[in-house]
């Protein structure tokens, strides 16, 4: 699910850094209010820890395949949603970093879909206050799969929104949806497992390091408020602009959800892909966008791939003279 | 496992790269930060079509590669990372955009085809400077310009130690599982039943270590703050090298080179 | 070493227990009494072994004299100086604990900014953190180690490094952890020699008695949390029926080589 730097544009890629940021600074101060130091070692482990355990496959029984786990829900239980967050961004951070899950650029979104939902809307608002009264194991399933499975549709649906803003997907924002929402489902309830079961042979065998931060703290009516007004703003903020760049797609969706079975009008093709116009019938649902101005975008004809084999060539002649200047420095060998 | 004893792996050699002292190396790391940024940002920010305003964007990783002697060949195997999606998502363009861009004879090339070659030619732009960025600066540099940018001490803190401690328990892991999979060799992955028990013992091993890591940071005066990298100035080669990449991408950016080269033929 | 110290480390009567659910340290041992009764004083600048099997209560005593466990009953002077939540800092000025799993010593990156770590929470000046840092990097003989990325390093060098660290903050006295465990013997002898030496005030915790017996002048028995001998290490480590019923046995460099028993 980490959305790749391709995928997103600067624009959108800026938003979700900000309110990142945002929810970084916040979530800075709240554990520094703390004022607990041995804070800073533990969160430091259990980063490491959660990339480690990210890393085994779990077999899910009844199916030959298996999953990991994510651990944004398991981090805020064990420290507290402010420090599972900052230790969820230090992993999300190592990953596009070292193993290039992820970019750069798409960092910030990245910390928003799988951390920021995990840790303030899963824990804060759907498994502490569940597990407040009981720990029961019953209520910790429910609660860890709960709030797993509303954590990873937010973050699903999040990557989609991201992604149309964006531009770069000629999928509808419908079609767009089938393909996350079901599969962030099943991804979503094995995670929950995961975490419950993890959450329960803690409470058995060591319940004193679930105790500090589920018992005592309360959720407070304005925690609950920031985290739903931050949550609303940006997802309704992404919705009103798919949908006003992408009426149709919008309208589409929502007349399968309501069961419509009327199908968007079939639109005009501007003509020429004849093999394709099979799958095309079945699966368009949008009239295909009339770009006018193609030409200038790109040359019309041959003379347009002689340009780009030209800039090619240029570069790599680049780095060929580079290479040459560089031998005769007789410096640094290749790795 | 495999993919347990490859990470390590691939963090040796990232390393091992960042260790080296090629020119590039020592060019400030906030300068090379801003640099991939951008370089990043100008890319990815290219219309859907627009496959030749992107294509002079590969001069940057080339001459980089070859400035920090790292063969291309060592950040292909990250491709595997980032393009599954990125193809993925891709793929569905050819598929819905019928708009007809240009003929090749009698093949029409669509829209679809432009904007899926164009996005994974943004996902290999966007990863080669990033793998760039990591393979001539390195983890603990890369968290000084962070600090250098006035990224709360806390979370460069919570990155050092995550990237300290991962090697440290991504052994770990690896031995819990390798012992679990020696005695249960038909399995795929660890069975449901004792999902939360290996799990459990991994945590309660980590969490212990915290605590042993605390007392060892007491014991020597830790009083809430860490102290890392020795700062590093600026020196007027850095500027050098961070404004004329600026340069370049601003130019690329703006001006159509591929259009003015059309004019030869 | 100026003023004339006699007992560095004096321990009296100190009993302890774990609190039933304490976070720090996990055993199922917990409510149990570890400490019983415990008295004991070093003379001058030796060097001690606490021999005893395991869970004797070796590693709680050292944890104990750094302060890291405080709730202790009795009285426990480092340098004249009682052990309280108050003078931790200057206790620990005095103390260098060598802790067992050298990556929890070692948390920083490279061998140069562990080592500095501490010097530098004391607020000193960079130019001075360099020079203990160098001091200490010598002592220990891996001044080649200064840059080298931690995760990278042997067990024997991360030992070395450890050790650094703790020498860099100039202590009186230094508590070792079960120094010689998980190292090679090339590393151990190693480890021998350069703790015999440092000329400091060494508390060891080990069973590994030959290792004790190179390093040691006095050799403190403890079994059940209790002091059981107290002597010159040559003498309680030669009588073989005293090791014996307290789960340790004599060191292998005494016993001679007695062929393979079938």
């Amino acid at each position: 699910m980490h959305m790749a730097d391709a995928l997103i544009a600067p624009a959108v890629a800026g938003t979700m850094y900000a309110a990142c940021a945002a929810a970084a600074t916040y979530s800075v101060k709240k554990v520094r209010l703390e004022n607990d130091m041995k804070k800073i070692p533990v969160m430091g482990v259990m980063s490491a820890f959660v990339f480690a355990t990210q890393m085994i496959n779990f077999s899910i029984p009844g199916t030959g395949s298996s999953g990991h786990l994510c651990g944004g829900l398991l981090l805020s239980i064990l420290l507290g949603p402010y420090a599972g967050f900052l230790s969820m961004i230090s992993v999300l951070v190592i990953q596009c970093l070292l193993f290039a899950d992820g970019g750069l650029l798409a960092l910030g979104s990245n910390i928003w879909n799988m951390a920021f939902y995990g840790c303030f809307v899963g824990y804060l608002l759907i498994y502490r206050p569940m597990v407040k009264k009981s720990m029961k194991p019953g209520r910790i399933i429910l609660a860890c799969v709960l709030g797993s499975i509303i954590s990873l549709q937010l973050g699903a649906f999040s990557v989609t929104l991201e992604t149309l803003i964006s531009g770069i997907t000629a999928l509808s924002f419908g079609q767009f949806l089938m393909l996350m929402q079901p599969i962030h489902l099943a991804i979503g309830t094995l995670e929950g497992l995961i975490t419950a079961a993890v959450v329960i042979f803690v409470n058995n065998t060591r319940p004193e390091l679930l105790e500090n931060y589920t018992a005592k703290n309360r959720v407070g009516f304005k925690q609950t408020l920031v985290v739903l007004s931050a949550v609303a703003v940006l997802i309704g903020g992404g919705l009103s602009l798919v949908a006003s760049s992408n009426p149709d797609g919008l309208e589409w969706s929502i007349q399968k959800m309501t069961g419509n079975t009327e199908v968007a009008p079939e639109s005009e093709f501007t003509g020429a892909v004849k093999a394709a116009e099979g799958i095309q019938e079945k699966t368009a649902v949008l009239p295909d966008y009339a770009f006018t101005d193609s030409d200038s975008v790109l040359g019309t004809s041959i003379s347009g791939i002689l340009g780009s084999a030209l800039v090619a060539f240029i570069c790599i002649g680049c780095a060929v003279l580079f290479k040459f200047f560089k031998k005769r420095d007789n410096s640094g060998g290749k790795l | 496992m495999g993919k347990l004893t490859n990470a390590v792996y691939e963090i040796h050699v990232l390393d091992e790269m960042a260790e080296r002292d090629t020119g590039i190396n020592q060019v400030h790391p906030l300068v090379k930060l801003i640099v991939t940024v951008v370089y990043i940002t100008c890319a990815v920010s290219f219309d859907k079509y627009n496959l030749l305003g992107l294509l002079p964007f590969l001069i940057y990783p080339l001459i980089l590669f070859e400035l920090a002697g790292i063969s291309i060949k060592s950040c292909i195997k990250k491709l595997k990372v980032v393009l599954p999606l990125v193809c993925f998502i891709g793929l569905f363009n050819p598929v819905f955009d019928h708009t007809p861009l240009f003929k090749i004879g009698n093949i029409i090339i669509t829209g679809g085809i432009i904007s899926m070659v164009t996005l994974i030619m943004k996902g290999t732009y966007a990863l080669m400077a990033s793998f760039l960025l990591v393979a001539t600066t390195g983890i603990e540099k890369i968290c000084y310009a962070l600090k250098l940018l006035h990224l709360p001490s806390i979370i460069v803190t919570q990155i050092l130690l995550t990237y300290r401690y991962i090697t440290v328990l991504l052994s770990e892991a690896n031995a819990v599982f390798q012992a679990y999979s020696l005695r249960a060799p038909r399995e795929n992955g660890v069975k449901y039943k004792i999902w939360g028990s290996l799990i459990g013992q991994l945590l309660f091993r980590s969490m212990d270590r915290a605590g042993n890591l605390y007392d060892s940071m007491l014991l020597r005066g830790f009083q809430g703050e860490f102290y890392y990298a020795r700062s590093q100035k600026g020196s007027g080669s850095d500027y050098v090298y961070l404004f004329s990449w600026l340069g370049i991408f601003i130019a690329l950016r703006l001006i159509n080179i591929t259009g003015y080269l059309k004019v030869f033929f | 070493m100026i003023k004339m110290i006699q007992h560095f480390i004096e321990c009296r009567n100190i009993s302890f227990s774990y609190e039933k659910f304490s976070q720090v340290k996990f055993s199922y041992e917990n409510g149990k009494e570890v400490l019983k009764d415990v008295s004991f004083k070093t003379d001058g600048k030796e060097a001690v072994g606490i021999i005893g099997a395991n869970g004797v209560g070796k590693s709680t005593l050292l944890r104990i004299l750094v302060g890291l466990e405080l709730n202790f009953t009795g009285e426990v002077l480092v340098e004249q100086i009682p052990v309280t939540k108050k003078s931790l800092p200057e206790i620990r000025s005095k103390i260098g604990y060598l802790f067992q799993d050298s990556d929890n010593q070692l948390f920083n990156q490279t061998v140069y900014n562990d080592v500095a770590f501490g010097p530098r929470n004391y607020g000193l000046e960079e130019e001075e953190v360099e020079k203990r840092v160098m001091k200490a990097l010598g002592t220990m003989g891996i001044t080649h180690l200064r840059d080298k990325q931690i995760y990278k390093m042997s067990g024997g060098e991360k030992k070395m490094a450890s050790i650094a660290t703790i020498l860099a903050m100039e202590p009186d006295i230094i508590l070792l952890d079960e120094p010689s465990i998980a190292l090679d013997p090339k590393n151990r002898r190693a480890l021998i020699n350069t703790l015999n030496s440092l000329d400091y005030v060494k508390l060891i915790a080990s069973h590994d008695l030959d290792m004790i017996l190179e390093t040691c002048d006095r050799v403190i028995l403890l079994a059940e949390g209790r002091i059981i001998r107290e002597g010159i290490t040559e003498l309680i480590l030669r009588d073989k029926e005293l090791l014996e019923a307290y789960g340790l046995e004599l060191p292998l460099c005494l016993r001679g080589y007695q062929g393979r028993k079938r």
